[in-house]
Order: structure tokens, then C-alpha cells, then sequence
């Protein structure tokens, strides 16, 4: 077999050229420590998210100092949590899966980019260093209305983030005289302590109180407000904690006839 | 009948001035060609990875491992 | 008596003739499909219901990459077949079953799909070509796919008698390469369909008639991309075949290397199957090791690309010289441009020329985070399958309609400017979709303009690529009407007496210069299924190990069939607790070997 020198330059020069880009790709994985979404995860039931201790409650949640973990479930047409918001600063590992048909979870305009398979859990470690808002497009055919498949990403800066998860119940009625007593649940899903003050207005009527929250834990409080300082008639009440607020409203009767509990509302 | 042999060669067309036969050719223009293309691929590829995509970033990068600042 | 192929082998002639009619009717079709969607997405003009997209969509890319493509090619590997074996095929009765066995199947497939746009109709198909389950089409399409499939299966059958008829008669002779590219090119095939066979027999077609509950979706999309990757070869190498056969004749001078050609399509064999993991890089459930071994294998399959490209375009300098082309560049003029044949080859070959530079991007492992699933994809395929394959078949058609039909062609100029139109018109829809996808616009959606952000443009903007995706696509679509104009034009023409020979190209480097062992068939297709066996073994115990061989439970979607029997319901337990145990059994002998 003869072949011409310049083919044998040739074959000789795309050799290089091939080897020259498996080269590149491993400096990128080994050098620069890109990873691919692989098989670290287990398998799951796609049918039984729900009682999913990750997936039941699609979620951020805080596990490191800078590290924060999601759980996103992609689903026909859109994404849980939505907005995703994470910090400035933070390593991201994100972990998604579908509840249905396959989806993508793409963040458009970066390389985090993952298929989301029903029974299969993608696995994406992502460092955030500024904030900044982007859009999440799901990249793969998913049925009749997959182009309003989308979410957001917020990420935000430090100050301006917290996973702080407030609840707050109040009576519905109560009688002239007796005191409005509203049940403040404050979480907090942040490894460090929270010291935040919980504040009840209702009507001109304002109490406050100041609470630590441990990370990664919750504190439960009763917020007063003696009823005849309001006056008969309904009232409309908020609870806030820094940026989170929850609301009802109570209807202060000059006699109780039959009690209620109720005007619940959370954030 | 068909099949255009070494000898019988697709019809010389009309417009064949002359033969070229296989020692006597050597294909120049298309070393040129091809050594173009090739420096056109390695630019690509290195302006592709090192630009479009690594100042693409965020990006995927492994869990806890040392974290080297991509481009 | 002329040498017209009609002439030579009257009855294969309409084989092929009606070969490429089916193939022009699915290019027609897609056409028209392609037109909407482009208007569609870039929001020039929407007349449809953006759930009706999907259903264009489907049929855009089965019609265009399924019927199309090998409508075409069936056509011209009997042309090749008999054409250099010099022999008619052993039984045409048994050439035109497996005609109407392709015809049948895609026929049921495209009722299918259409039946989408209807709701008179209770079936669709609406799951794109490449139906990843749990999308759920009606059965009758997986079951024309299947049909089609095997009606190509057939023809691969009667490529192989007619060899075996040929090498009794010649037991020292050469295979000639037109004949090689195409027993290659088939064994190639075989071993590529099992993958989709076995996705559509063992678990789709039988989801779909409600036999089995589940399905495993991250194992039949693999065995979906172990045929999809080896199926773009499929298209392919016919395209090759005419460069390396019929170009240098159209260009004057005689093919480079016949060796070389042989090489090309050996390593085409070995090497196309166990690369499909790189379809899926970004999926959950491979390991990063599978991965990596398959961009491995795909980078080295640029070699037999690489290598044509020399062959092709040294053939082409080797005609021009003959023509009187001098110098370093010069002798580019002395090329026949005025020959639409010509021309339409050398601008396909151009543009899978700049199709390469996208494909090894896609080829790599970690960059594909950025372009997967884009526009960029789109971008890349409509250089390759769109353009260096379609544009390659649209030009020889200008040479191949006369020979089967014994009719001159209608107007030269008109396909001349039917190639320059396709060639700039794809210049710009490929070009502003690999800009569009660099920016994360995504592939496959009716309306890629969202409520909550967008997409940001460093050069240019979304508008301007939006218009020269939409112009790019009007310029395709006049093409497209220029090329069937001259496929009826020449229809109705009558028979002439003036027609080129059927011949095609001689060789420089003879197969004589070849050495022997590249004709030896059955040591490429073992070495090409070891290569299938190490690449796949492994990924595919781990995903049935992981979830099971008939998958977690999911639900059909769309629901098109009521499902759920208890029969399937028993048959699927046993069957995937028995295929668990070996695999297990499998996974464990096979770690402690390569321990
Ligand atoms: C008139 C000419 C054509 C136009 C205007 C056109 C336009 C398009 C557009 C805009 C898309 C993207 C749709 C989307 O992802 O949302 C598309 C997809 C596609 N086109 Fe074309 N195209 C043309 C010709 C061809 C040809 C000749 C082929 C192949 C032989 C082809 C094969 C495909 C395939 C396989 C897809 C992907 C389908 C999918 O994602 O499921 N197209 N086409
Ligand atoms: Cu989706
Ligand atoms: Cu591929």
C-alpha cells in the first residue's frame, strides 16, 4: 500500500490533533476539576417523591460553612423550588431529579447544564461568586407546553440571604377583654444561630420580642395583644421576621359564641 | 462497461488537457489546503474550550475538591 | 444499445427509481415542516397552536433523517452494487419486497405522526425522532419504524447475494470499492440497529400495547443512542461514496487512493457503534468513566473524516490539474463550477468541512456543559445530515435522475442555482444556530422566548440571529422548490439519446496497491463487535443494575393506549428479577477478572 508523504504528514498531524483535544479535556477534568454528572447518586422512585426526605420538600438547605445543597424536582412544566435563591460566595451542589418525563435543568447563560432523568438523580457541584438573577430553561422536549417549562435562579448577597421559614396562627375570633395570642414559628435552616427580633403589628398596636434561633432549628413564641386596646370589629394582623412576613386577621367580638380557631396564613 | 479502470479512466472529458499519472502527481494544493484547515481546527478549538466555554462559568465542578479558579 | 444505467439494468432502474421518489416525497414534506417551524420559533409568523409544534417537529426530523436519507441511499447502494459487480441483483421480487417493506413501515409511521395534528383521530406520535421514553407514541409507530428497519435489514441481504453470486464467479478478484463501501457500510448498520431494535422490541412496543407497565427510560434512551450515533454513519457513508466514486470523475481526474477509501470505511465499521454514550454526557446514571471512554473512541473516529478529507480534495486537484489548473491555490479555477453535480459535492464537502469543527466540540466530554441540547446542535446537524449528506444526494440526483429514467435533466442552471441557494441559505440558519445555542437557547421548543429573563447577546443580538435563522430558512425552502422542479421537470421530459455513461470514477492508487486483509469482511465485523461489546457491557449492566431492567415506575405520557395487564404485569416481574440476577452475577464475574 503506497501512500502519498503529504497523506502520511496528514495522518500524522490529525493523530496529534486528536490526541491534542483528549488532552485538553483531561486538563479540564484533572486540572481545572470540571466533573461530570455521573452515577454518585442512587436510583428513586419517581412515584414517590413525595415522601422523599431530599425530594419530598424541594429545597435549599445550608450543610457547610459556604455550602448549601438543593433539591430540585423538574417536572411537566415547571421546577420546584422556584426561585432557587442561594447566596454569593457559596459552592452549590445541586441535586435533581424528574417526576415524570425527562427534562433538562439548564441555567441559561453557564455551563451548569444537567439531564433530568425519572429514576436517576443528577448531581452538579457549582461555586456562585457574585450575585446575579438567571434564568433556568429545560433544554430537552417534554410534552405540549415544554417551551413554559422555566424557572429562576436568584442568587443573592450575603446579607440579603437567609433560610429563615416563618409561620404564624392566630385566633379568628376572639371576645373583648381577652388577649390575642398569635403563634409565631420561626425556622431556621442556616447552620449559624439566628438573632432576629419577631414583631406582631395589629391594628395600631405593636409588640415585639427579641429570639436566637440554633441553626438548623426552630423556636416557637406567642406574641399578645390584649383585645380591648382594639376595639370590636375585625383587624388584620402581620408577623415579621427581618424580611419574611405572615398575616391573618381576627374578629374581636363583644361576646365569644362559639369558639374558633383559625386565620391562619403562612408566609 | 461500467466500471472506469486505470485504463479505460472516466471518459477524458473534453476538457482534460493532459493526463497526470500517479508518480507524477503530487498533490500541493491540497497539503496547503488541509495544513490551512488545520491551523483554522487548533485555533477553534483552543479559542471554543479556553474562551467560550471556561468564561462561560459557573460551571461544574467536583464537590469538595480544591477549588481552582476557573478563567 | 446505450450505456445508460436504464439501458444496462432496466429492471433495477425502477427499483431505484421508485426508491428515490419515496425519498423526494419524505424531503418534500420535511421541507414544508422545516419552513413552519423555523417562522414558528423565531416569531415571524405563528399560524399554529405552539402544541402543534411538536407534531412538526416529529415529522420534520423522522421524514428528513429516516425516510429521506434512506430512501435515497437504498437507491444508490443498488446502483453501486450492480453498477461495479457488473451484474443485475439475483431476484428483483425480492427487491421490491423489501421496498415495500420500508414503504409500508414508514407509511404506518407518518400516519402516526400526522394523525397528531387531528383530534378526530385518537393516536399520535408527537415524541420527536428520537422518542425517549416515558413520552409514549401510539404503537403503530414504533411499529412502521420496525418494519422499515427490517425492510433495510432486507436490502442488505441482497447487496450480500449478489457479492456472493459475483465472488463465485470471481473468486480472485478484488471487491470493487463502490461494492465494499456498500457490505461495510451495511455490516455497520446491522450491528447499529440491534440498539433501536431492542429498545423498540423488548420494551417500547410492548409499553405501548399495555404488555409491560414500566420502562426503564436512562436504558432505552441508551439503547436509542447506540443506534443514534452509528445511524448519522448510516447517512453518511453513501454521502463518502459519492466523493470518493463519483467526484473526481465530475472534477476530471481519477480517485487519490483506492487503499486509502478501503481504510476509511474499515475504520467507519470498527469505530461508529461504541461512541453513543457521547449522546449522553450529561445524564445521570453513567459513570463519568463510561463517558470518558466513549469521547475516547469518538475523538478517533475524526480519523477516518480527517483522512477523507485529503482523499476527496487531492482527487479534485488531481482533475483540475489534468484540466490545467496550476499553482498553490490556482488550480481551485480550473475546477468545472459551472457543473452543478460538481459544484453541489464540493459545497457539501465544504461544509462538512466547518460541520467537523463543531462535531469535535460536541465530541468533548466537559464542553459539552455548554452547548448540549442548544440551538448549536441543531446548528452542527444541518451542516452534516442537512447539508454535507442532503446537498451531496440533491447534486448527484442531477446525475442519477437522467441514468434511471433515461430522460435528460430539465434545466442545468436552475440546479446549479438550486445548490448556490441551499449552500448560502444554510449559511446562515447553521451559523446563527451555532451563535444562538453559544448563548443557551434550547433546541426543540415552539416559543425559545421566555417570561422571566433573557438570553444575553455579547455581539449581535437574539433579534438579529432570530432573522438570519428565518431568512437562512426561506432561502432553503426556495431551494428546495428549485430542486423539484427539475425532479418533475425532468419527470415529464422524454427519453433521450444523449446521456452520459454509467461509469464512475477510476482510481490512482488501484486496489491492487491495497492490501488484502481490507477485503477481509469477517475480521472487521468481529473486531467491530468486540469493540460494541467492551463499550457497552459495562455501562448497560450498570444501568439495569441500578434501575432495574424494566425501570422505576412511571407513567406513560402522553396515555394513548390503555394499559396494564396482569399478564404483563407477572411477565415483567420474572423477567427483570431473572435479568437482575445476571447481571449481578455478570457485573461481579467480571470485576473479579479485571481485578
Ligand atoms: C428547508 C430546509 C430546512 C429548514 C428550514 C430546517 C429547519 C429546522 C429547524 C429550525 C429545526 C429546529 C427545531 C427545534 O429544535 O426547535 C430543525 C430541526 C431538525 N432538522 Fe431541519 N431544516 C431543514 C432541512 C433539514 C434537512 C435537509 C435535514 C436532514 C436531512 C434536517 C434535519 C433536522 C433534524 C434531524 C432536526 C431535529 C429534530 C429534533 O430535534 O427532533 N433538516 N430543522
Ligand atoms: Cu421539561
Ligand atoms: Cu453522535
Amino acid at each position: 500500500m503506497n501512500v502519498h508523504t503529504y497523506e502520511k504528514i496528514w495522518l500524522v498531524a490529525a493523530m496529534v490533533l486528536i490526541v491534542a483535544f483528549i488532552a485538553t479535556i483531561t486538563y479540564g477534568s484533572v486540572g481545572l476539576g470540571i466533573a461530570m454528572v455521573g452515577d454518585q447518586q442512587p436510583t428513586i422512585e419517581p412515584t414517590e417523591l413525595g415522601d422523599d426526605e431530599r425530594f419530598g420538600e424541594p429545597r435549599v438547605e445550608q450543610v457547610g460553612e459556604n455550602e448549601y445543597e438543593a433539591y430540585v424536582v423538574a417536572q411537566t412544566f415547571s421546577y420546584q423550588p422556584d426561585p432557587i435563591e442561594v447566596p454569593e460566595d457559596s459552592q452549590v451542589t445541586f441535586y435533581v431529579t424528574a417526576r415524570d418525563v425527562i427534562h433538562s435543568f439548564s441555567i441559561a447563560g453557564t455551563n451548569v447544564n444537567t439531564m433530568a432523568i425519572p429514576g436517576e438523580i443528577a448531581e452538579m457541584t457549582v461555586e456562585f461568586d457574585e450575585a446575579g438573577e438567571y434564568g433556568i430553561v429545560c433544554n430537552e422536549y417534554c410534552g405540549p407546553d415544554h417551551h413554559n417549562m422555566e424557572g429562576k435562579l436568584h442568587v443573592v448577597s450575603a446579607d440579603e440571604f437567609d433560610l429563615t421559614d416563618l409561620s404564624a396562627d392566630g385566633p379568628d375570633e376572639v371576645a373583648v377583654g381577652d388577649s390575642v395570642d398569635v403563634d409565631v414559628v420561626v425556622e431556621n435552616r442556616q447552620l449559624e444561630d439566628l438573632e432576629t427580633t419577631v414583631t406582631l403589628e395589629i391594628g395600631d398596636e405593636t409588640v415585639s420580642e427579641e429570639v436566637t434561633v440554633p441553626g438548623g432549628d426552630a423556636v416557637e413564641t406567642t406574641l399578645s395583644v390584649d383585645s380591648s386596646a382594639l376595639g370590636e370589629g375585625d383587624h388584620d394582623w402581620t408577623v415579621t421576621v427581618d424580611d419574611h412576613d405572615s398575616s391573618g386577621s381576627v374578629t374581636v367580638l363583644e361576646e365569644l359564641d362559639d369558639d374558633a380557631d383559625g386565620g391562619e396564613d403562612d408566609e | 462497461m461500467s466500471q472506469a479502470t486505470e485504463e479505460s479512466a472516466s471518459e477524458p472529458s473534453a476538457e482534460t488537457i493532459r493526463e497526470i499519472g500517479h508518480d507524477e502527481y503530487d498533490p500541493v494544493g491540497t497539503f496547503a489546503l488541509i495544513g490551512l484547515y488545520f491551523l483554522i481546527l487548533v485555533f477553534l478549538w483552543f479559542f471554543m474550550y479556553f474562551v467560550e466555554f471556561l468564561g462561560n462559568d459557573p460551571t461544574v465542578v467536583s464537590g469538595t475538591a480544591v477549588v481552582v479558579a476557573l478563567v | 444499445m446505450s450505456n445508460v444505467y436504464i439501458d444496462q439494468f432496466p429492471a433495477e432502474a425502477k427499483v431505484i427509481r421508485a426508491a428515490f421518489y419515496s425519498s423526494f416525497l419524505a424531503l418534500a414534506l420535511g421541507g414544508v415542516f422545516g419552513i413552519i417551524q423555523t417562522l414558528h420559533r423565531t416569531d415571524f409568523l405563528r399560524f399554529m397552536d405552539s402544541v402543534d409544534y411538536y407534531t412538526v417537529l416529529t415529522a420534520h426530523g423522522v421524514f428528513l433523517v429516516i425516510s429521506f436519507t434512506i430512501f435515497f441511499l437504498v437507491g444508490i447502494f443498488t446502483w453501486a452494487v450492480t453498477t461495479s459487480l457488473d451484474r443485475g441483483l439475483e431476484d428483483i421480487r425480492f427487491t421490491w419486497g423489501w421496498y415495500s417493506l420500508m414503504a409500508i413501515g414508514i407509511t404506518m409511521t407518518g400516519v402516526a405522526i400526522l394523525a397528531g395534528f387531528t383530534d378526530a383521530i385518537d393516536m399520535s406520535a408527537s415524541v420527536l425522532f428520537t422518542f425517549y421514553a416515558p413520552l409514549q407514541a401510539h404503537p403503530l409507530f414504533y411499529l412502521g419504524l420496525v418494519l422499515f428497519v427490517v425492510g433495510t435489514w432486507v436490502a442488505g441481504v441482497d447487496w450480500f447475494r449478489s457479492w456472493w453470486a459475483w465472488k463465485a464467479e470471481n473468486p480472485d478478484e478484488r471487491i470493487p470499492l463502490p461494492t465494499f463501501m456498500v457490505l461495510t457500510t451495511m455490516l455497520m448498520w446491522y450491528i447499529a440497529t440491534l440498539g433501536v431494535a431492542a429498545a423498540i422490541l423488548l420494551f417500547l412496543l410492548p409499553w405501548s400495547l399495555g404488555l409491560i407497565e414500566t420502562v426503564n427510560p436512562l436504558l432505552t434512551r441508551t439503547l436509542f443512542w447506540f443506534f443514534g450515533h452509528p445511524v448519522v454513519y448510516f447517512w453518511l457513508m453513501p454521502a463518502y461514496m459519492m466523493w470518493y466514486v463519483m467526484l473526481p470523475k465530475f472534477s476530471g481526474g481519477k480517485l487519490f487512493s483506492d487503499p486509502l477509501a478501503r481504510v476509511v470505511f474499515v475504520l467507519f465499521l470498527i469505530l461508529s457503534v461504541p461512541t453513543g454514550i457521547h449522546h449522553q454526557y450529561l445524564d445521570p446514571g453513567i459513570a463519568e468513566g463510561f463517558k470518558f471512554i466513549a469521547m475516547t473512541n469518538t475523538m478517533f473516529l475524526l480519523l477516518p473524516s480527517l483522512l477523507t478529507a485529503f482523499t476527496v480534495v487531492a482527487s479534485m486537484e488531481h482533475g483540475a490539474r489534468q484540466r490545467g489548473g496550476e499553482g498553490y491555490f490556482g488550480w481551485l479555477k480550473a475546477l468545472p463550477w459551472r457543473d452543478p453535480v460538481f459544484t453541489g459535492m464540493a459545497l457539501a464537502g465544504l461544509m462538512f468541512a466547518a460541520a467537523g469543527f463543531s462535531g469535535m466540540i460536541n465530541a468533548g466530554m466537559n464542553i459539552n456543559y455548554l452547548v448540549h441540547n442548544t440551538f448549536w446542535v441543531v446548528g452542527h446537524f444541518h451542516l452534516t445530515v442537512g447539508t454535507a449528506v442532503a446537498l451531496t444526494f440533491m447534486a448527484v440526483t442531477y446525475w442519477f435522475l437522467p441514468q434511471v429514467t433515461g430522460k435528460a435533466l430539465w434545466s442545468r442552471s436552475v440546479a446549479l442555482g438550486q445548490v448556490v441557494v441551499w449552500f448560502v441559505g444554510m449559511t446562515f440558519m447553521s451559523n446563527a444556530m451555532h451563535r444562538a445555542g453559544l448563548l443557551g437557547v434550547p433546541r426543540r421548543t415552539a416559543e425559545p422566548q421566555y417570561e422571566g429573563f433573557e438570553f444575553q447577546a455579547a455581539v449581535g443580538s437574539i433579534g438579529e440571529l432570530d432573522a438570519q435563522i428565518a431568512l437562512g430558512g426561506v432561502l432553503l425552502t426556495i431551494s428546495l422548490g428549485m430542486f423539484f422542479a427539475n425532479v418533475v421537470g425532468t419527470a415529464l421530459n422524454g427519453r433521450s439519446d444523449d446521456l452520459p455513461a454509467n461509469e464512475y470514477a477510476g482510481a490512482l492508487s488501484g486496489p491492487d496497491d491495497a492490501p488484502l486483509v481490507l477485503d477481509n469482511l469477517k475480521l472487521w465485523t468481529a473486531i467491530a463487535v468486540v469493540l460494541v461489546i467492551f463499550a457497552y457491557t459495562f455501562p448497560l449492566l450498570s444501568i439495569i443494575d441500578r434501575g432495574g431492567l424494566f425501570g422505576p415506575e412511571v407513567i406513560p405520557f402522553p396515555l394513548t393506549v390503555e394499559s396494564a395487564t396482569t399478564l404483563g404485569f407477572a411477565l415483567e416481574t420474572a423477567a427483570s428479577t431473572s435479568f437482575e440476577s445476571a447481571g449481578e452475577i455478570a457485573t461481579s464475574a467480571l470485576t473479579a477478572v479485571m481485578r
